[in-house]
C-alpha cells in the first residue's frame, strides 16, 4: 500500500487528479463566457503547437532569454564580487547587507520607470530591470552563505596550515555553493517574471512583448499560449538545470 | 634529555586572569593528560600550546623553537578538537589528504600516507565514506588519523571523546592508548574525566581552579595503585571546586 502510494506520489497522481478537475471547470467556464474571455485549455495547447510549427516561438523566447542572460548573469557576477567582499571583510559585509536590504524593498515598477528614463525604449530597459531586481535576491543568499561558513572549520584549516587558496577552495566554496544555487534558482524565476513585465514597454520582441501584442490585437488565446511558454521555460530550467546541480552538490548529505 | 615541549610561565587574561602562570615540560613520547575543574582554562592552555590562541604572558617551545599564534613555524602540531571538524563534503580519505597538501607531498604520496594512518585508526575499508555516513566514533577516528598523518611533533587532543557515549568512549580510550604505543607520538590530552586520564596517560597534570596554576603533577606508570590515584585526584578536584565557589561567594 505504502509502496503504491510512493509511486503515486512520484508520478504526481494527486496533482494530476486535481488538474483534471481544474481542466473540466475551465472548459465549462470557457463555454459559458466564450473564448475571447477565457479560451479553452485545448485551444491553448494547439496554439502552442502553432507557434512552434511556425517558428514564431523561438525569436521571442530567445529574446527574453537573452535579456535574462544579460541581466541575471550580471546580477550573479556582481553577487559573487559582493560575496567575496563579505567574506574578506566584516565591514564590507555590513555595507553589502544594508545596500541589499534597500534594493530588496524597491518595487519592480520603480526600476522599470527609471530604466525607461535612463535607457529609453531599448533592450537595456528590461536588462537593467532584471539586474536590479535579481541582484538583491542572489546576493543576499550568497552573503548569508558566506556568513554561515563554519569558523571552526577555518580554524582547523589554520591549524593544518592550509594556504588561503586551499582554505577557499576546500572550505569556503563548498559551504557557500548550495546557497548560491538556491539563490540562483529563486533569482532565475524572478528574472523571467520581471523581464517579461519590462518587455511590455518599448521593445518589439520577447515573451512580454508577444503577450501584450496579442492582447492588443484581441488574440486572447495567444496571451495564454505565451503564458504557457513562460511556465514551461521555468519548469524546464528547474527540473533540468537547478535540481540536478543541487543533487550533485549535496551528494554527501 | 632535551624536552620536546616546554611551557614557560604561560598566562592568559580574559578581562580577569584565567590562567595565572603555568609551566611544565614534556619529554618526547610522553602521554600527558591535563586535568582540572571546569572552566580552569585547560582548553585555552591547549590552544595556546597549539598556536591557535595568543598567550597574555609566557612562551611555548617545541623542540626549543617558539610557537606563536598567527606566525609560521617549522614544527608540526596535530590537533584533535572536541568536535571532529571534518569537512562533510570530502570523503574520509580526502579529509586526510587535504592536510598533507601544505607538506608538499605529491598526490600518490598523500594517498599512501592517508591510507596508512586511516588503517592505523581502524578505518580500513571506510576511506571513501563521507563523514555524515559513519558514526561519531569513526569520525573522531578519522580526525585522529588526520592529526597523525602530518606526523606531528606534538599531538594535541581537546576532550576528543566528550560527545561519545560511555561504551564508545572506553573503546576510543583503548584505541588512543594503542595508537600512542604504536607511534610513540608526544601527546597532550585535555580531559575533565579523571578515570579517562588515569586510564590512558603516562603523566597527569592537575590544574588548580581559576586563575589556574599547576596543582599537581603525577607519573602514572603503575607505581601507584589506580583506584587510590583516582580517589586522590577526585579529592583534589573537589577541593579546587570548593575553593573556586568560596571565592565567588
Amino acid at each position: 500500500m505504502s509502496r503504491y502510494r510512493d509511486r503515486a506520489g512520484r508520478l504526481h497522481l494527486p496533482t494530476l487528479a486535481a488538474l483534471a478537475v481544474v481542466l473540466v471547470g475551465w472548459t465549462l467556464l470557457s463555454r459559458r463566457y466564450g473564448a475571447f474571455v477565457l479560451p479553452g485549455p485545448w485551444s491553448i495547447v494547439t496554439g502552442l503547437a502553432e507557434i512552434v510549427r511556425s517558428g514564431e516561438i523561438w525569436p521571442h523566447a530567445g529574446a527574453s532569454l537573452g535579456r535574462i542572460a544579460a541581466g541575471f548573469g550580471g546580477a550573479v557576477a556582481v553577487s559573487l564580487v559582493m560575496g567575496l567582499g563579505a567574506f574578506v571583510s566584516r565591514t564590507a559585509r555590513g555595507i553589502v547587507q544594508d545596500v541589499l536590504a534597500i534594493l530588496n524593498s524597491t518595487s519592480v515598477f520603480v526600476w522599470i520607470v527609471v530604466s525607461l528614463v535612463w535607457f529609453g525604449l531599448s533592450n537595456w530597459a528590461p536588462i537593467f530591470t532584471t539586474f536590479m531586481i535579481t541582484l538583491p535576491v542572489v546576493a543576499s543568499t550568497l552573503v548569508e552563505g558566506v556568513a554561515s561558513v563554519d569558523r571552526r572549520l577555518l580554524e582547523m584549516g589554520d591549524v593544518y596550515r592550509l594556504s588561503g587558496a586551499q582554505k577557499f577552495t576546500a572550505i569556503v566554496i563548498p559551504s557557500t555553493l548550495p546557497y548560491l544555487v538556491a539563490g540562483m534558482k529563486v533569482g532565475f524565476g524572478l528574472a523571467l517574471k520581471v523581464s517579461v513585465v519590462a518587455e511590455i514597454f518599448g521593445v518589439t520582441s520577447g515573451i512580454g512583448y508577444a503577450m501584450n501584442y496579442s492582447r492588443e490585437i484581441l488574440a486572447t488565446r495567444m496571451v495564454f499560449v505565451w503564458a504557457l511558454v513562460m511556465i514551461l521555460i521555468m519548469v524546464a530550467t528547474d527540473k533540468l538545470l537547478f535540481d540536478p546541480v543541487n543533487r550533485r552538490l549535496t551528494r554527501w548529505r | 634529555m632535551a624536552l620536546k615541549l616546554e611551557v614557560r610561565g604561560i598566562g592568559k587574561d580574559f578581562v580577569i586572569p584565567v590562567i595565572d602562570s603555568v609551566s611544565f615540560g614534556v619529554e618526547a613520547g610522553e602521554f600527558v593528560c591535563l586535568l582540572g575543574p571546569n572552566g580552569c582554562g585547560k582548553t585555552t592552555l591547549l590552544r595556546i600550546v597549539g598556536g591557535i590562541e595568543r598567550a597574555s604572558r609566557g612562551s611555548v617551545l617545541l623542540d626549543g623553537l617558539p610557537v606563536l599564534a598567527d606566525r609560521r613555524h617549522q614544527r608540526h602540531v596535530g590537533v584533535v578538537f572536541q568536535e571532529d571538524r571534518l569537512l562533510p563534503w570530502l570523503s574520509l580519505r580526502d579529509n586526510v589528504t587535504l592536510v598533507l597538501r601544505p607538506l608538499g607531498l605529491d598526490a600518490a604520496a598523500r594517498r599512501a600516507r592517508a591510507a596508512g594512518y586511516l588503517r592505523l585508526a581502524g578505518l580500513q575499508g571506510f576511506e571513501d565514506y563521507y563523514p555524515g555516513r559513519v558514526s561519531g566514533g569513526m569520525r573522531q577516528r578519522a580526525a585522529i588519523a588526520r592529526a597523525l598523518a602530518i606526523e606531528p611533533d606534538v599531538l594535541l587532543m581537546d576532550e576528543p571523546f566528550g560527545a561519545l557515549d560511555a561504551q564508545n568512549r572506553r573503546i576510543m580510550q583503548q584505541e588512543v592508548r594503542r595508537i600512542w604505543a604504536e607511534t610513540r607520538r608526544t601527546i597532550l590530552f585535555v580531559t575533565h574525566s579523571i578515570e579517562e586520564a588515569v586510564a590512558i596517560g603516562t603523566t597527569l597534570i592537575m590544574l588548580s581552579a581559576r586563575p589556574s596554576r599547576i596543582r599537581e603533577r603525577v607519573r602514572n606508570d603503575g607505581g601507584r595503585e589506580r583506584g587510590k590515584l583516582i580517589d586522590d585526584l577526585n579529592a583534589m578536584i573537589m577541593e579546587e571546586v570548593e575553593r573556586q565557589q568560596g571565592d565567588a561567594s
